[in-house]
Parts: structure tokens; sequence; C-alpha cells
């Protein structure tokens, strides 16, 4: 049951048949969107904003929230751009010192929450600002232009309609899937979400599952803020700074409690293939780029609207269905 | 008074007290900053920070959150602009204008929060996006930029010679109503029970939903005179008003001691709060801190004071 309620199987399908209309109907009435440079685009912001709502989503697992995400993937970003192209370090070194830097604003702010208790809201807002001032504070907003060749072919690599980042995504969704429904201490995660009070009388490693679950989102975070890196080109202080709407939307219209307890892997990417493709389709028919905030925030209204009244029909449908059947059979 | 209520005139003397430091350093440090130009222009952003920071803790007070706060303030700010330029009508009728479209927009969060019973945090993340979203769709995010001189003067003229703006004015107005309602009025009260406790608020016959529809209206027609402030201050109302008042939303009442649970406001506090993050701004770029240097400053000083309050409280027992 737990799993099932962690996996939210009847989201996942409402959302796999809006995708698979959505996808129909673009290719109907615009030729453009099947074409072979449209996908790999799509793809390629679909597997950085995937990692960006999935870094949420391992946050809100645990019944916390993380609004550094934008922020961690800027710093890291311009981190990395800023070593590689200010001091010449070797891209591998740089890249796993921006990895690594991810890893410890994530621990960072799960020692804050961990420590003082104080609504993650409120602590990870306060982080997102130091590290967004740091990243301002270095590029006085000014991107670091021309990082090596390795780095930005690898934003632009592809494989037919496929981006390469792609795989990058893929692998880490996996992980995390793998993580959090068969490894022990992901099952403790969600066991702690999903019943703080419980975990902590039958003696769970609190501690342990805060640290783990923002070292995760931070990690998630840099590595997203490595791609767009990648794809841009550049180490662009700017980075990160529109994640924090996609962040939520995903896991929230993917079936997620912001009360914690459940980790929708699958609801997550469909509803960030779903996002993809309304962000693909405003701009291939030229629509205004300003509709897409305006469709994201009716789509979250939507969702949670809907999941709440389907489990209250569906709740009054069954109490008014076993008292006919009672009263007939008496 | 319990220890409780003197621990909290302790922290606002205490508060006090590091605004006045700050005053005194950058007095002697950064040249300057006591001139009458500087002054005025200190005081009237942080009466409009102030103002932003009421928004937010009228919704902090019954326990929930208001993401929509810079959204509201930015779309209303828009319409006033539009109805001064496009529309000509004087600057009166366009404010009332503009603070009934907060509220409205303001009823519309409460509406979707009890009718459906979602946490704030993602209802008024969802509005905000759509309110932002539906007026850059309609202005095509041009900004009103000629404003009547009557409106704009308003946010220049000196208050009987002091290098103080009518904004400050306008703002100590709103602070005095705010610490009226909470003092005095029934409904301030119920609204601090409903934050406090809201099952136990409900369960003692309070109607609940239609507190929490009052204090959405509040903070919507609060955000929109902020948003009115800002634009007569900048002489133009510009489609990126209200994208970066989140965090100054939470510092002022932050560190003015408002409670992020709920049951618990301070308005000197936030009044205060506000001078001191404005006094910080303004001092450090004086000093000659680079500008953004100063986000992360802020971003520290908001750390310290949730965590302060959270050790002050834990010392003084529990919650009150």
């Amino acid at each position: 049951m737990h799993r099932l309620r962690g996996l939210a199987p009847g989201v996942a399908l409402g959302l796999l048949l809006i995708d698979l209309v959505g996808m129909l109907v673009l290719s109907v009435i615009t030729p453009a969107f099947l074409s072979s440079y449209n996908l790999f685009v799509t793809g390629r912001d679909l597997s950085i904003l995937l990692l960006v709502a999935l870094a949420q989503m391992v946050v809100l697992s645990l019944g916390q929230m993380n609004l550094s995400i934008g922020s961690i993937g800027g710093l890291v970003a311009i981190i990395e751009a800023g070593l590689m192209v200010r001091y010449g370090v070797p891209v591998p070194l740089a890249l796993a010192a921006g990895l690594v830097l991810g890893v410890v604003c994530g621990v960072i702010n799960g020692l804050l929450v961990y420590w003082t208790k104080i609504n993650s809201f409120v602590l990870t807002l306060g982080t997102s600002y130091v590290f967004a001032g740091i990243n301002l504070g270095i590029t006085h907003a000014t991107p670091f232009y021309h990082v090596p060749n390795e780095v930005s072919s690898f934003g632009q690599a592809r494989v037919g309609p496929f981006p390469l980042m792609a795989g990058v995504t893929i692998v880490l969704t996996l992980l995390l899937a793998g993580f959090l429904y068969q490894v022990v201490l992901g099952r403790q995660l969600l066991a702690v979400g999903g019943n703080p009070l419980a975990a902590r009388l039958s003696g769970l490693p609190i501690r342990r599952a805060t640290l783990t679950a923002h070292a995760i989102s931070g990690f998630l975070a840099a590595v997203a803020g490595t791609m767009l890196m990648a794809q841009l080109g550049q180490g662009q202080p700017t980075i990160g700074a529109t994640w924090i709407l996609p962040s939520f939307a995903g896991p929230i219209i993917g079936g997620a409690a912001l009360a914690g307890g459940s980790a929708p892997v699958l609801g997550t990417v469909l509803a960030m293939v779903l996002i993809s493709l309304i962000d693909d389709g405003l701009v291939l028919v030229s629509a205004d780029p300003f509709w897409v905030q305006f469709l994201i925030g009716a789509l979250i209204l939507g969702a949670v609207v809907l999941g709440r009244t389907r489990l209250n029909d569906i709740r009054a449908f069954l109490r008014i269905s076993t008292t006919r059947v009672a009263g007939t059979t008496r | 008074m319990t220890g409780g209520a003197l621990l909290r005139q302790v922290a606002l003397l205490a508060l006090f007290i590091v605004t006045a430091g700050f005053w005194i350093y950058f007095s002697v440090a950064a040249s300057g900053f006591t001139s009458d130009f500087n002054l005025f222009s200190l005081l009237r952003f942080a009466a409009i920070q102030i103002t932003i920071g009421f928004a937010q803790m009228v919704a902090l007070s019954i326990g929930d959150l208001n993401l929509a706060v810079g959204a509201i303030g930015g779309a209303t700010g828009m319409i006033a602009g539009w109805a001064m330029q496009i529309l000509g009508l004087p600057p009166d009728v366009a404010v009332l204008f503009a603070l009934a479209a907060g509220m409205l927009l303001g009823f519309g969060n409460a509406l979707l929060i009890t009718w459906t019973r979602i946490n704030s945090f993602i209802v008024t993340l969802a509005t905000a996006s759509l309110i932002t979203g539906a007026m850059l769709i309609v202005t095509h995010s041009d900004p009103f930029s000629r404003l009547p001189d009557s409106f704009t003067s308003f946010s220049e003229t000196e208050v009987s010679g002091l290098p103080v703006s009518n904004l400050v004015l306008v703002m100590l107005a709103v602070g005095v109503a705010l610490f009226f309602l909470y003092r005095n009025l029934s409904l301030g009260r119920e609204m601090l029970a409903v934050g406090a406790n809201r099952r136990a608020a409900r369960m003692s016959g309070l109607s609940v939903d239609r507190v929490v529809l009052l204090t959405h209206g509040l903070s919507g027609a609060l955000a929109a005179t902020a948003g009115l402030m800002a634009i007569a201050a900048d002489h133009t109302a510009s489609p990126s008003l209200g994208s970066d008042w989140l965090l100054a939303s939470f510092v002022a009442p932050a560190i003015g001691g408002t409670l992020l649970s709920g049951g618990l406001v301070s308005v000197p506090g936030t009044i205060v709060g506000g001078i001191l993050l404005a006094t910080i701004s303004n001092g450090l770029l004086l000093v000659g801190i680079d500008n953004f240097w100063i986000t992360v400053f802020l971003g520290v000083v908001l750390l310290l004071a949730v965590v302060l309050d959270r050790v002050t409280r834990a010392a003084g027992g529990a919650a009150p």
C-alpha cells in the first residue's frame, strides 16, 4: 500500500494519457513538432527541468522543501565555468568540484533544518539568497564566456533526435527511483516523511534521512546547472533564476503531497513531459511566451483541485453504493 | 506580564538598539548617510519594504503564507498605471481601483484555499504565476511610464520640511490601523486564534473560513498598497515590479518577531525590522560594498532572525 501511494499510479496513468494526446495533437497541428531538431531541443530542456523537479521531489518526500534549488544550480554553474575559463582548471576537476559544491550546499540546508527544527521554507529561502548573492558577488552579473569545447559540445551532442544529456537524466532518474523504492535508507526517508513522530519513536535515523534528502537535492540541482551551462556554452549568472515554479509544478502535478511520505518519480517525469509539451507547443504556434507561466500556474491548481475532488468523489460514491447494496440485500 | 511577553519586549528593544547602532556606525563611516537626500530615499524605501512585510505578516498571522504578495503588488501597480495613463482616470480613483483589485485577488486566494482545503503555499504559488502571467500577456510587458505628476509628486513631497516622504506617513497610518486591528478588534483576535490553533478555533465556534477570506483580502489590499507606493516612488509602473519582493516580505516580519507558524504578530517589530533592512542595504552601498553582496547579507539576516527567534522562544518556554 505504501509503495502504491509512493508511486501514485492513478495520477501517472492520467498524465500518461494527457501526454500522449498532447503529442498527437502537436504532431497533427504542427508538423515541425516531429522534426529531429525540435525533438532534440525539447528533450534537452526536459532533461534539465526534470532534474530540477526531482531535486524538489526528494525533499518533498520528506515533508520539507528546498527553495534554493535554482540558486544552487546557478552557483555551481558559474563556479565550474569560472574555474575552467578564468583559472584553466581541467574540465573533469572543475565539474567534480561543482558537483561537490552542490552536495555541500544541500548538506548545509539539511543541517540547518535538522539542527534548528525551523520550517524548511524560510531556511532555504534564506540560503537561496545567500547562494544567489555569492553568485552575483563573484560574477557581478557578467557571464564567464567560452567554456571549453568539450563542455559546450556535450551540450549540443545528439544521436538523431536524442540529446546526449538525456542519457545523464535517465540514469539519474532510475538511480533515484531505485534508491527511494528499493534501498533501506530510501524507504526510511519515505517513512520519516509519512509520519515523523512514528519514525522517531521507532528509532529511524531522522538525521541521516534529512541530510541525505537535502544532499541528493543539492546534487541534482548541481547536475542541472552544469547541463544548462554546457547547453549555453557559458557560465550565466542567471542560471536557475526561474526554476522555482517548475521545481514545484513537476512533483505536485505528479501527485506528491507537501506533507511528505510520497515520492512519485513516474508522475513527476510525466508531469514534466506535459510541461515541456506545453512549452514547445506555444513556441511552435508562436504564441506569447508569457502564456507558459500562466498555464503552469493553471495546471498546478487544476491538478491539485482535480486530485482533491476525485478522491472525495470516489469516497462519496463508495459510501453511497455500499449502503445501497446493503439496503437491497436486506 | 508573562515571561514570553517580557522576552518579546526585550527582543524588540534589542532590535531597536541594533538598528540604532547601525545608524550611528553609518553616520560616522559612510559619508552622505545623514544627508537629507539620503535619509529621504532610505526612509521611503523602508516604507515600501515595511508595507510589503505587512502584506505577508497578515497572512502569517493566521498561519498561512502568501507567495503572491509580489504578483499582486506588481499586477495592481500595472492596473493603476493603466488606469491613469491609458484611461486618464484621476489618481485617487485609480488608487481605489487598484486597492479593490488587490483585495479581490486576495479573496480569490482565500476562496481557493477554503474551497479546496489545499495548503496556502501551493495555492499562492500557483496564483502568483497565474496573476503575473496574465499581467504580462495583457500588457505585453510594456511599462506605463507617463504617470500624472499629481500622483508621482505625492512620493516626492517632504513632510513639513523634514526629510520624510509622504509614503512614510502612509506606511505609519497602515501600521497604526493594523496595530489597532490586532490589539482591539475582535477580527484581529480571531485571526490570531486561527493562526495559533486552527482546529481549536474551529471547534470553539469561530468561522475559520470567514477569517481566512478577510485575511487574504487584507493581505491582497496591502500588497496593492505597496505596489502603488512603489510606482509612485519609481515614477513608472514596470512589469518587473514585485518580482523581487519574496525575501523582503519575510525578512521584516521575521526580524520583528512575527511567528512564521502563526498566532503572533508584531507591528512595531515589522516596522523596526524594515528600517533595519533598508538601513543595511543603503549603508553598505554607501560604504562601498558591492550591491550584489548585500543580497548575501540579507539572506544571512533572515537566517539569523529565525534562528534567534527559535532560541529565545526555547528559553522563554512554550510558544505563546
